[in-house]
């Protein structure tokens, strides 16, 4: 199969060389000078080309080309720029002027596609596209957060606040069960492997979206789940460089604010009645049970807060004892907490002669998170080089560095040393400062107060710890190089063939560094911790492509046909020691005692043939299809070899002779596509072998089950069906694009789950099926343009259904957890005990029984393990999207992203902790706590307290809560200094302007941020941050 | 120009076709499987790494390999009087073993089963390795032993007493390798998990007779007859069972009273028969320290206190009652160390899982049961000599067996028998609040910071009934260890 393009593409070589020669002959030239229609201001870097040659050329500083055509007949110039409508004109004269006209709709700009670009009109699938002006200075550090409510059928949720840290992103819904849901990321025209975090939202030229089988089956085994392009900027030809300087300054805080807690009064309160409930249950008399309650409320919290004068600051009637008041309280974020700063500065130069163009920028960015001691510093340089060598020759390379540093202490995970969640847990009447019985701070010699660890304080409150006092002294530092490499040559063998070749190279090097300090806090028992790591990564892309284009009469024709070459090797070497001979040295070598140390490496290797052939006829019948054969080193031998492939069509039918007249409709196109894609990405590289884990123990080899053989084990394929229509009308200032698809995968992976007591808990295995259909809907709007004032509406909405369509052994139901996979539900269904209320009678948790086949009951029961486990809902939303209005007023603009997401479900894990029922002494209460059982308040849907675990924050539909939420992401105001004023000094371009990331969020459950996995689960993560920052541009 | 352009064309091609072998890729951190059982010395790796497997594994830090299982079984006791810290307290309560959809209760189940199918594969392969003889039988005999060692405490904690009803049912019982088709199986009753136990045991016994005893980590005869002794025990075969039990012991010498303060921490114990070593590097094990050890300054939740009564059983002139002291340290006043257990430097410290006491104890009781009341009195006396304690000088059977059952709660304290022999005996907890008649809290004394005396409160028992409020009573659920949810749902046979 592979072989035979081969041959194909070297025969179709040997065949076009001969007219190599006759090309250059009867050259005349045709100048020219292209303008914004409205503005009337010159235009750069507009592409100029000979419709249907290989032939063109870039518009210079002043908006002027020079194009050398052969032949007689006149040709038709093709112009195109990002953001403007894009024309053909017969080349009647030899100077001629262009007015192009600022597309208000995207449907004539050019886009960036698989391997290669493609005019809007002529793609026959489902791409959308960012442009650079919606990245610009957002106040994000990482891309991927800056694409929420921008695309429509892009899901991304940014469950980590942490600077650095990347947001999930999903495509026309879930793909896979157990394999990856994620898209392909592409930089530049080959696959990423690099640190996403590299990239300089501001070096981005453009982002495209492919989501179809048509635009990403050229993708094959890794397209399956929708492809992400991202392409950086690139010179313009100009006599002069132009110079691009930004600089912004902001401020960051907590998007939302944390759970509301009790007061220490009422704590205290609340946990004597525990203790109450707790004797009474022990059969203890009324008396007794208040009495004891009253002398251990001290022994169990440890801390007296009130002072030595009330040795039992609850009396025996379970209230504050006359004159009782809090001598302090200190709230832990005061010192774990702050307002970050984050500044970021970006210079670029670009320019270039006829034959070379070049951009070059670097930045600088310092972003601070809310946590201390968090926080993401990148230092990036881009150098884009594009050359005409040879008439025939052209060559390019595009260089991406960057070192990063991210301070990353443990911010999700119940672990200990978890700032967010250390913060939330330990409640206000635990001083962070050592403080005597009276309340006044203890101070050491010199006078200063003393960190205070809480030896004494229950296991609820992290005892023995201060990440205050330790975090400043220990390193939580992950430091990244990362390297991106795109260089190609290009021979242009005749006007019609053309071959290029790309190698691609993605070197990352992580190193983390972690170290406990010997002095204070947990290092204190080992003298001292220190871990570190290395993880280098190499990923290289080599393809080969030969493209053919040609007109004839009316048919236009291209061709495609290539090869590609993929190599992955990551390895990593980690070792820790301990017993640091002398503090404030931080790294292995000054620690006495070696832990361990060890390595490991993966290798992935995939080699691909594809294939593209696209045609049009008068531009008004539009057909494409593609064909792409992987190998995959994942797999067996036997089952190694994919095939994945696409069709699509469109119509434009304002070309036809009965629309053509018609003035108020200015596009009206119908398209359809069909094709199958794969997914390999299982998530472990030998996902056929049957492998025991290394486990070596006491200097002697070992090794024990890790997983069965699987030597059937295949791709997921992916068939995807889209049909879309686009219309514009009223002189293109309403557009509307509205999709269907229906995504349908099968041959899923999944861990095939087996019984516990087998020894597995499964194996991997192409099981079932899932679909997912729904509706895009893009609508882009401008109600108000005249000469001072202009106002877009852009509206974006998706909504899918995720449905499983078969499922192994007959299709019986499997659980996964907390979820439940059936045929007909999602794969996100929540499968929990239901929650049936407090018992009024007796103030115990309850939830509902069920019966052999699953039914409820109706029947109640108080233990837990007792209860059935019921479909509760998805987490999937029904409907997310965006609204994006822009204003231009004079010099002004405001512009405003509001993403929001309706539907789907949150299990709320964080929570709970905050809910305990008095089995957890000193460990912080949410309010809702004060609305528990008592034999007054019957009605409440908060069990009694007491010290026994009732089991009752065990997950269950009880701590389900909604997803719904709306978010303003981005609110940015501008102001433009006139340009003549600017002239003057030598300027071209001033603005300054105030920005705002996250500034509001609308949402139900107080205290959860909104924003958590895309399968509703909280991990005490770091919250998202509000960042307002003011800024200043700068162009000459 | 052309030829060359076909040149390189032709070169790529060529790369290409090269390329098709570069997709056969191996991992680092995994072994193939027919590598594994190529030969006797790469079959040995299973028996060791499935060792490491059971205890190094963090399931949670409250659940740090096989130790979790020994201190689930005390803290579910009369004598450990478990703190509110994180870690036994709701086993302590019996909420947690109960609940089947708790994480303890899947990962006891997933760790001895995992052992089980390791030893399956072992055995059914280990004849196809290359080898000689002798090494595949000490293979065999290892893996058997291993195998046993995980039914019995399947037995042991998840059905009542093999002589309350032998035919009750109990685990599912697979003796061969799980492949793809391996369905669960159903629940066996006691009778025939025991009775495959028994015969691994038995079997064991033959093909590591005249293997080298290795590391006290390694199984070896010794080790083979303690679990016998155990298990014939748990079936009520009494004599052999003590007779098991002394083959045992009289290869090895109890502690003196010194031996006795050192922490019961290290491999090298001249008591101990078989236990788990811990290293600087291999330390998970040594997380269940940070429970046990209730007076080293690095113990983290320091929970398993003893109860005071626990003290009373004790002559003030053992040596084990110097191990007592009352907690002065700020926020744990009043509680009552039991300082068995203490941390090596570093934070680690070995895990006994056999030692000479217990075979003495089990002589002891095994010749009690069996009417040979000389021999029991004279394997008890042999312990509390050791351990300075008056010595028994009763004629009563019943008494005597009482005597012998509370001294394995004195010797054997925190090694995880609290809860196995109150199964095995059909016997029930004993826990009373520590306060007065009239209900208030019993004031002990202790040295306060300031160097001086003062009286505080002192801290027993917080949990003296079920979560239902009910007495405890001999044979209740509550002393189950449930099966997982998830068992119950993936294995429709159980």
């Amino acid at each position: 199969m592979y072989a035979k393009f081969k041959y194909i593409s070297i025969a179709a070589i040997a065949l076009s060389g001969v007219n190599m020669n006759r090309l250059y002959a009867q050259q005349r030239a045709i100048q020219g000078k292209v303008v914004d229609a409205i503005t009337q201001q010159a235009l750069p870097g507009v592409n100029v080309r000979i419709s249907g040659q290989n032939q063109g050329t870039l518009t210079n500083t002043t908006g002027e080309f020079t194009l050398n055509v052969t032949g007689d007949a006149l040709p038709v110039l093709e112009f195109s720029f990002v953001g403007y409508e894009s024309q053909r004109v017969k080349a009647n004269g030899t100077n001629l002027t262009l007015l192009l006209k600022p597309s208000s709709t995207d449907l004539e700009e050019v886009v960036v596609v698989a391997y290669g670009t493609a005019k809007r009109t002529s793609i026959t699938g489902s791409v959308s596209t960012v442009s650079s002006k919606a990245i610009e200075n957002r106040q994000v550090s990482n891309i991927t957060k800056a694409l929420e409510g921008q695309v429509p059928g892009l899901q991304s949720v940014a469950s980590s606040g942490q600077p650095g840290t990347e947001a999930t992103i999903r495509i026309r819904g879930i793909g896979s069960i157990n394999a990856s849901s994620a898209p392909l990321i592409v930089l530049d025209g080959s696959p990423y492997a690099g640190d996403i975090n590299s990239i300089n939202p501001n070096d981005i030229q453009s982002i495209s979206v492919l989501k179809d089988a048509a635009s990403s089956a050229l993708y094959g085994s890794r397209g399956a789940n929708g492809v992400i392009i991202i392409t950086t900027k690139s010179g313009v030809t100009s006599d002069n460089t132009k110079i691009n300087l930004n600089f912004t300054q902001g401020y960051s805080t907590r998007a939302v604010r944390d759970y509301d807690q009790v007061s220490t009064d009422e704590y205290f309160q609340l946990y004597w009645e525990a203790l109450r409930n707790k004797n009474l249950s022990n059969g203890l008399t009324a008396e007794q049970a208040a009495s004891n309650a009253s002398k251990t409320v001290l022994t169990d919290l440890n801390i007296n807060p009130y002072g030595s004068q009330y040795p039992q600051p609850v009396g025996v009637d379970g209230k504050l004892v006359a004159g009782a008041k809090t001598l302090w309280d200190d709230p832990w974020t005061d010192v774990l907490q702050r307002t970050g700063v984050r500044t970021q500065a970006d210079l670029g130069f670009s320019g270039g002669s006829a034959k070379s163009t070049y951009y070059i920028s670097g930045g600088y960015l310092n972003d601070q998170g809310i946590a201390i001691e968090s926080g993401f510093k990148r230092y990036n340089l881009r150098a884009n080089l594009d050359s005409k060598v040879k008439s025939w020759l052209n060559v390019g390379l595009n260089i991406g560095g960057s070192s990063t540093q991210q301070k990353y202490p443990q911010s999700e995970d119940s672990n200990t040393a978890n700032i967010i969640n250390f913060t939330r847990l330990v409640p206000s009447f635990y001083p962070y400062y050592e403080r005597n019985a009276d309340g006044s701070y203890v101070l050491d010699g010199a006078g200063n107060k003393i960190y205070d660890f809480g030896e004494y304080r229950p296991s609820g409150a992290t005892p023995r710890n201060n990440l205050a006092a330790s975090l400043p002294l220990d390193r939580n530092d992950i430091r990244r190089e990362n390297l991106s490499a795109r260089t190609y040559l290009e021979v242009l063998f005749s006007k019609n063939l053309k071959f290029k070749s790309t190698y691609s190279v993605d070197y990352l090097n992580g190193n983390t560094h972690n170290y406990t300090n010997p002095l204070l806090g947990d290092g204190v028992n080992t003298g001292g911790y220190v871990y570190r790591s290395n993880v280098r990564t190499v990923a290289q892309t080599w393809n080969n492509l030969l493209t053919y284009e040609k007109q004839f009469g009316l048919h236009a024709l291209n061709v495609l046909a290539g090869q590609e070459y993929y190599d992955f090797n990551s390895s990593n070497i980690n070792g820790s020691r301990q017993q640091f001979v002398l503090p404030y040295f931080d790294e292995p070598a000054a620690a006495s005692q070696l832990n361990n140390f060890t390595g490991s490496s993966v290798d992935y290797r995939l080699l691909s043939f594809l294939g593209r052939a696209e045609y049009n006829y008068d531009n008004k019948y539009y057909f494409s299809t593609s064909l792409r054969t992987d190998g995959s080193s994942r797999f067996s031998p036997d089952k190694r070899w994919g095939t994945f492939w696409s069709v699509g069509g469109s119509w434009k039918l304002k070309q036809e002779e009965f629309l053509k007249d018609n003035t108020t409709l200015n596009q009206l196109t119908v398209r359809a596509s069909y094709g199958g894609q794969g997914n390999d990405n299982l998530g472990t590289y030998y996902a056929y072998k049957g492998l025991y884990t290394i486990a070596n123990s006491l200097g002697k080899g070992g090794t024990y089950t890790g997983r069965l053989a699987t030597p059937d084990l295949k791709w997921e394929s992916n068939l995807n069906l889209n049909v879309g229509v686009d219309v514009s009308a009223f002189e293109n200032r309403v557009s509307l694009s509205v999709e269907y698809f229906n995504r349908r995968s099968k041959d899923l992976l999944f861990t095939m789950p087996m019984a516990y007591s087998t020894g597995y808990t499964g194996y991997d295995a192409n099981i079932g099926a899932l679909k997912n259909t729904g509706i895009d809907v893009d609508i882009r709007t401008v109600p108000v343009q005249n000469d001072n004032f202009k106002w877009s509406l852009d509206v974006n909405l998706s909504h899918y259904k995720n449905k499983i369509t078969a499922l192994p052994k007959d299709n019986k139901s499997i659980i996964t957890g907390n979820k439940l996979l059936r045929v007909g539900g999602s794969i996100y269904d929540f499968y929990l005990p239901e929650w049936a209320g407090v018992n009024p009678e007796n103030g115990l948790p309850q939830w509902y029984t069920a019966d052999k086949d699953g039914n409820k009951t109706g029947e109640k029961t108080s233990e837990y393990s007792k209860a059935g486990n019921f479909i509760a809902g998805t987490s999937l939303p029904d409907l997310v999207g965006g609204i994006q209005n822009s204003f231009t007023y004079k010099n002004f603009d405001l512009s405003a992203l509001l993403s929001f997401s309706l539907g789907g479900k949150i299990l709320d894990n964080d929570y709970i902790q905050l809910m305990h029922s008095g089995n957890n002494p000193g460990r912080a209460w949410s309010k809702e706590i004060l609305e528990r059982w008592t034999p007054e308040n019957t009605q409440t849907n908060v069990p009694k307290l007491t010290t026994d675990n009732l089991n009752w924050t065990s997950a269950s539909t009880r701590f389900l809560y909604s997803g719904t939420y709306a978010r303003l992401k981005n609110v940015s105001l501008g102001y433009r200094l006139p340009s003549d004023l600017l002239k003057r000094i030598g300027v071209e371009k001033l603005r300054v302007f105030a920005t705002a990331e996250n500034l509001l969020t609308f949402y139900g459950h107080q205290g959860m941020d909104p924003e958590q996995t895309v399968n509703g689960a909280t991990y005490f993560r770091y919250p998202a941050m509000r960042t307002i920052s003011g800024g200043i541009q700068l162009v000459f | 120009m052309k030829l060359k352009i076909i040149y390189i064309l032709l070169a790529l091609s060529l790369v290409n076709a090269s390329c098709k072998d570069a997709l056969e890729l191996d991992p680092t951190t995994s072994v193939p499987e027919g590598e594994v059982f190529k030969n006797t010395d790469n079959v040995a790796t299973v028996i060791n790494g499935t060792w490491k497997y059971l205890n190094d594994t963090y399931f949670t830090y409250a659940n740090p390999g096989y130790t979790a299982v020994m201190r689930t079984s005390d803290a579910m006791g009369s004598d450990v009087a478990v703190t509110t810290k994180y870690g036994y307290r709701d086993a302590y309560a019996f909420t947690e073993l109960t609940n089947n959809r708790s994480n303890r209760v899947n990962s006891f189940w997933i760790m001895l089963y995992k052992v089980i199918d390791n030893m399956n594969n072992v055995i059914a392969k280990v004849d196809g390795a290359e080898g000689s003889a002798e090494a595949k039988n000490v293979l065999k005999g290892k893996a058997k032993a291993l195998r046993a060692f995980s039914y019995l405490n399947l037995a042991t904690f998840y059905q009542f007493s093999y002589l309350k009803d032998k035919n009750a049912k109990s685990v599912p019982i697979y003796t061969e390798p799980s492949t793809l088709s391996t369905e669960g199986k159903s629940r066996s009753t006691q009778a025939e998990v025991y009775e495959l136990i028994l015969k691994d045991l038995k079997d064991s016994e033959g093909l590591l007779a005249s293997a080298a005893i290795g590391a006290k980590y390694e199984i070896n005869i010794n080790v083979v007859y303690g679990l016998l002794a155990r298990t014939y025990l748990q079936v009520g075969e009494w004599k052999l069972s003590a007779e098991y039990a002394e083959k045992v012991a009289k290869n090895y010498n109890l502690m003196n009273a010194s031996d006795y303060q050192d922490g019961f921490n290290d491999l090298g114990n001249k008591e101990w028969i078989w236990g788990h070593q811990q290293t600087n590097e291999q330390n998970v094990a040594s997380y269940t320290f940070h429970y046990l050890d209730v007076s080293s300054a690095g113990s983290y939740y320091y929970s398993f206190m003893a109860d005071p009564y626990f003290k009373d059983l004790f002559d003030t002139s053992d040596v084990r009652y110097a191990l007592f002291e009352w907690d002065n340290l700020p926020g744990r006043e009043g509680f009552l160390r039991y300082k068995k257990f203490k941390f090596k430097s570093n934070l680690i410290g070995d895990i006994v899982y056999m030692r000479a006491s217990e075979m003495v104890l089990i002589a002891a009781e095994g010749y009690a049961r069996a009417g040979e009341k000389d021999k029991a009195v004279a394997a008890l006396n042999k312990l509390r000599i050791a351990r300075n304690a008056k010595l028994f000088l009763g004629n009563d059977t019943d008494q005597l067996i009482s005597a012998i059952l509370i001294e394995r709660r004195k010797e054997l304290w925190g090694e995880g028998f609290a809860l196995s022999d109150i199964l095995r005996t059909q016997g029930k907890v004993v826990r009373k609040s520590y306060v007065d008649g009239e209900g208030k809290p019993i004031q002990v004394e202790i040295v306060g910071a300031d160097g001086k005396p003062k009286l505080v409160n002192g801290q027993g028992h917080r949990v003296i009934k079920f979560p239902n409020g009910s007495d405890f009573v001999a044979n209740s659920p509550y002393y189950l260890f449930s099966i997982p949810y998830e068992e119950t749902v993936r294995n429709p046979n159980l």
